[in-house]
This record gives C-alpha cells, structure tokens and sequence, in this order.
C-alpha cells in the first residue's frame, strides 16, 4: 500500500517535469535554425509549392496555436505526422520500440550478470592481481568508443570469420516472422517461429556484445565496492568465524546486500545505453528506435524530434522510478 | 567509513600506477600532436594522386582512405583536433558550471529552487542524447561542438559545487569572514571557491574521457568537425564502409588512437579516485 502511494507520488511530480519537456523541445526545434519543409522539397520547389506543404501540417498557424493543437493531441496519444514520410509518429513509434527496447534490455541483462559475478570475484580478491586485471579490463571497455567496437566485431566476426551475419536488418526475412511487439526474438518465441529465433540471435549477438561491453564498467565497480563493504562488516566477519559453509556465506550474506546500490545505477547505465543505441543501430543498420530519431533530428521533422525527445526522457525517469522501487524490495532498510 | 583493510598498501600502490599508466598514455598522446608535421611526410588532407583506398605499406605507412589522404597522418594530426577541443570544452564546464553552483550553493533561495529545477529538466535525458540534440539543432563546426560538450558536462559540475558550496557556508571561517564585513563576492571567491572545487579536481580527468567519447560520436554520425578535417571520429566514420569489406586501416588505427586517449584519461581519473578514497570504499563514480 505505502509502495503504491509512493509510486502515484513520484509519478506526480514527472508531471511537471515532462511538461517542461514538451514546452522546451517544442520551443527549441522551431526557433533554431533549420526548416523541414525545404528539406523534404528540394531546391526546385517555388515558394507557393513552400507554403501549400506548410499549411498542410499546419506549420502556417500561429506559434501558440500549433502548440494548443499539439497538447490536444498529446491528450489523445495522437503524435502527429510525420513531415518526411507523411505517415501517424504514434505508429512509426509503435514499429520502432520494440527492436530498440529489445537490444538495449539484453544488453544491460547481459553487463548485470557480468558485473555481479566479476564484481563480487574481484571484491574477495581485494588489491591482488586478479582483482587488478579485472578493474583495469573493465576500464578498458568503458574507454571504448561503442560505434568503433562494433565495427571492429563485424570485421572480424563477419568479414573475416563469417560467423555473424551481415550487419544489416535484424532477422532473416526468409523465416517470415510475423512481427508482433518489433522484438524480434521476442516474437519469435510468440509465434513459435524455430527458425526466426535462431537468426534473430545470430543478428543480435553482435550489437549486444558491444552494447555490454562498454557499459559494463560502472556495474562492475559498484558491485565490486559494495562487495567490499560487505567482506570487511562485522556481521560478515561473524558469520565466517562461526565456521558457516561458503556456499551459505556467499548466497546469503554477500550476494543481496552487495546488489542494493545497483538498481539506481542500472537506470543511470539504461540511460547510456539508450544514448549509445542511436550510435550502434547506425552501424548495425538496426533501423530501430534511435536511428528513427536521428534521421527526424538531421531532417529537423518537428513531430518526429517532439515525440521522441518525450519518449526518451519519459522512459529515462520512469526506468528511475522503477530503480527506487526495486531498491526498496532488496534493502529492506529503505522507507519509501 | 570501514576501517582499512589489510590491503591498503596495495590499494594505493595500485592507485599510483594508475596515476601514472594514465600520465604517460596523455604525454604519448600529446606528442604525437605536437610533433604530427614531423612524423609524417603527408600533409593531412593531402591527396596522393597515386591511389585511393592503397593497403598498409610502401609510401603510406597506414594506406590511404577513400579520398586518397593518408591514415597515418591524420590519425596523428586529428589528436590536435580532439585533444584540443575536449580540454576547451571540459574547461568550459568547470567554468560554467562551478560558477552556478557556486552561486545557487552559497545564496540558496528562489535562485537555487530555479537552477535546481533547470538541471532536473536538462538531466531527464541521457547526456549523448542531450549533447545529439543540441549539435543537431546548432549544427556542426568546431566552436559550437565546444560549446555543446561544454553546455551537456556543466550540470555535473554545477551539483558538485553546489553541494560542496553549501557545506562550506555553514563552515566557521566562511561566517567568521562575513561577521568581519567582507562582500558576498570576496567570500565567495577567497573562501567558499577554492574549498568546493575538490571533488571537480578528481571528477575532471574521467569527465574528459567521456567528452571525447562524445565529441567523436557526434562526429561519427556527421555532426561534427567540417569534413575533410582529421578527426579520430569522422575517420572512423568514413571508413565504416569498408570493414564490410575487409579493410581494416581506414578505421581501426584511429579507433586505437581514440580508444588510448580516452583509457589514458579514464586511468588518471580512477587512479586520482582510488587516491581519494584511501582505503575506504571506492565512491561510487559513474563513468561516462
């Protein structure tokens, strides 16, 4: 009962946050430079054919006039039309989630588990070489550039080895995969599809790695650190000279506790990787959410850049939220 | 605080290589800027009529690209590039941001309520994201690519200063100097200034890496430095199409150069950490 009144109270406070969102982004896109009208146009275009497309998306109305009209649609879930293809944003959008949503979970699955078994490893190791290589390596990951690594595993695991296959698309369409949610492997298990599965995987092993591997640094270090804390308490030292079994030790004492501080810093690692997804769907070819976003933002699609600046910054503060509560169920301490 | 441990010692020992490690990749780095003419017999948007796309080896040391450049010398003369505009930009933050935070930390208030309010909005986006956004609105160049790096770093900068600032205020000299009639402004910079700045002294360093990280995706995507200008970034850009083809030497060698000069910052930032938190537990510090 009291998590259900901290949630509706947290989510309260997002209301005025995203609604300086909405005004700002609103604002921003229209008053720099750049105009989306002419770019979808071409140089040929006279000023009448300018001013007939401007008033079909409305851009023709007053400033305060369109943002009403945007805030209506908001209300209704309606996004508006997108500048470049003409087609609803809230489908585009719908299309799009999915196989980004899907690259980014994995990922940070992937980096967690890394991070709790490398970083609790390490953290029994304190200041011993082991312990050493194993910071120093997660350094080193964390220093990579996300879009750099990623072309260097399709060179090696597609040019070269031919392993993985091509870096383009996310699954091989002669499967005939019914999309259902956009996560592909997701959807493949939906609809029973052997074959799509095994594809779908084999296209996103790469891009998950990637992803993993640069974002897998701050978990480690925290868990790591954690991990220490634990080792070096009272209750700890108690436990161990009563003769209890490692096993017991390890799974009941060190596992939870060194896990407690994780969840805020996974939503903060969610974030990266949301920012590092734009950059690995270009070169993966992805054709997901970020690089949906990208091509709205260089063609400044004012309802493409306005909805999916919403999108990222809705999604980042709930995934905070979700972080609190997750926090609350592992560290029985903390008051919500 | 726990007590230290019987590692200790190796902790800090550890932090000192680190230190140093960090140190040297930097100078290497810096060299090879410094002496990038020297090194390299091609200019760095010099074509060579002789051949496009040329493997690694006689005239050119790393081939060419597409364009016919050299590898080898604009993976040299790009560390100018990128080094010069991260530490413009970092610098431009601390800046920035420690004179906000200092202010709002100090005065508090409807000031305070304002710029914290400010920041909650800006912060509700991953920083790649917001720094994307704000290049692709302002377009490229190498002035605004300062400012946008500059303008996505400050947040952080403004929150540990101003925290640090509100501490400080509380402290017995601060008062002791405001009793004895200084101004707000003579407080603020003999007193309050100096002891806020600590935590920004280690943070800098890591802050650095992550700029650079920024500065060559931004430039990756083609929204950074004008194009035939070396840049570790924009290199690897144009060389992306390549690898599916097997060819390594238009991308991997400034992908190298990059990834070294990020490590060596991200070296010198966790060395100047574990220093700071001797013995204790390691802050938990986010990278990027």
């Amino acid at each position: 009962m009291r998590l259900l009144r901290f949630v509706a109270r947290r989510l309260l406070l997002l209301v005025p946050v995203l609604l300086g969102v909405v005004v700002v982004t609103f604002l921003l896109v229209r008053v720099l430079p750049g105009d989306p009208i002419r770019t979808i146009l071409g140089p040929n275009a006279t000023e009448a054919d300018a001013a007939a497309a401007r008033a079909r998306y409305g851009l023709d109305q007053p400033l305060w006039r369109q943002f009403v009209d945007y805030l209506r649609g908001l209300g209704t879930g309606d996004l508006g039309r997108s500048i470049q293809s003409g087609g609803s944003v809230t489908s585009e959008l719908a299309l799009r989630v999915g196989p980004t949503l899907e690259l980014v979970v994995l990922a940070l699955a992937v980096a967690l588990v890394v991070a709790t078994v490398l970083g609790i490893w390490s953290a029994r190791r304190a200041h011993r070489i082991g312990d050493h290589s194993i910071r120093v390596l997660a350094l080193a990951g964390n220093s990579l550039p996300d879009f750099w690594l990623g072309l260097v595993l399709i060179l090696v695991g597609y040019s070269v080895l031919g392993w993985f296959p091509a870096p383009s698309g996310r699954v091989d369409p002669d499967t005939h995969l019914t999309p259902v949610t956009g996560a592909d492997l997701l959807d493949a298990v939906l609809t029973g599809n052997g074959p799509a599965f095994g594809s779908a995987l084999g296209y996103l092993a790469l891009p998950v790695a990637t992803l993993s591997i640069v974002i897998v640094a701050p978990l480690l270090r925290s868990v790591r650190a954690s991990a220490l804390e634990v080792l070096r308490s009272e209750a700890y030292t108690a436990a161990a000279a009563h003769g209890l079994p490692d096993r017991l030790l390890r799974r009941g004492y060190l596992v939870r506790a060194a896990l407690s501080r994780l969840p805020a810093l996974a939503a903060l690692v969610f974030g990266f990787g949301i920012g590092s997804t734009v950059l690995v769907e270009y070169v993966f070819s992805w054709q997901g959410f970020g690089q949906w976003a990208l091509r709205g933002l260089l063609f400044r699609d004012y309802p493409v850049v306005q909805a999916s600046v919403l999108v990222i910054a809705a999604g980042y503060v709930l995934v905070f939220l979700v972080a609190d509560v997750v926090h609350a169920m592992l560290d029985p301490r903390v008051r919500i | 605080m726990a007590a230290p441990g019987p590692g200790a010692g190796g902790g800090r020992r550890f932090a000192t290589g680190l230190i140093v490690s960090g140190s040297v990749v930097l100078a290497l780095a810096v060299l090879a800027a410094a002496l990038a003419p020297l090194l390299s017999q091609w200019g760095p948007t010099e074509i060579d009529p002789a051949g496009t796309l040329a493997p690694p080896g006689g005239d050119h040391l790393l081939g060419t690209d597409v364009n016919g450049m050299d590898v080898w010398s604009r993976v040299l003369h790009a560390a100018r590039v990128d080094l010069g505009i991260v530490v413009a930009a970092v610098a431009l933050a601390v800046l920035f941001g420690s004179a906000l935070g200092l202010v709002a930390g100090y005065l508090g208030g409807w000031l305070d309520d304002l710029l914290m309010r400010l920041l909650d909005i800006f912060q509700a986006f991953p920083m790649f994201i917001m720094a994307l956004v704000v290049a692709a609105l302002l377009g490229g160049g190498t002035i605004n690519l300062v400012i946008v790096i500059a303008l996505v770093n400050a947040p952080a900068y403004a929150r540990l200063v101003r925290a640090e600032a509100r501490s400080v205020r509380e402290l017995p000299f601060v008062e002791a100097s405001v009793t004895s009639g200084s101004g707000t402004l003579a407080v603020l910079w003999r007193h309050v200034l100096p002891n806020s700045l600590t935590p920004v002294r280690v943070i800098a360093p890591l802050n650095c890496g992550w700029a650079m990280l920024t500065l060559a995706g931004l430039s990756f995507l083609g929204l950074g430095v004008p194009v035939p200008t070396a840049e570790w970034g924009a290199m690897i850009s144009l060389g992306a199409s390549d690898v599916v083809a097997g060819r390594w030497w238009t991308s991997v060698p400034p992908g190298l150069f990059l990834l070294a000069s990020v490590l060596g910052f991200s070296l010198l930032g966790e060395g100047l950490q574990e220093r700071a938190a001797t013995g204790g537990p390691a802050s938990s510090g986010v990278g990027r």
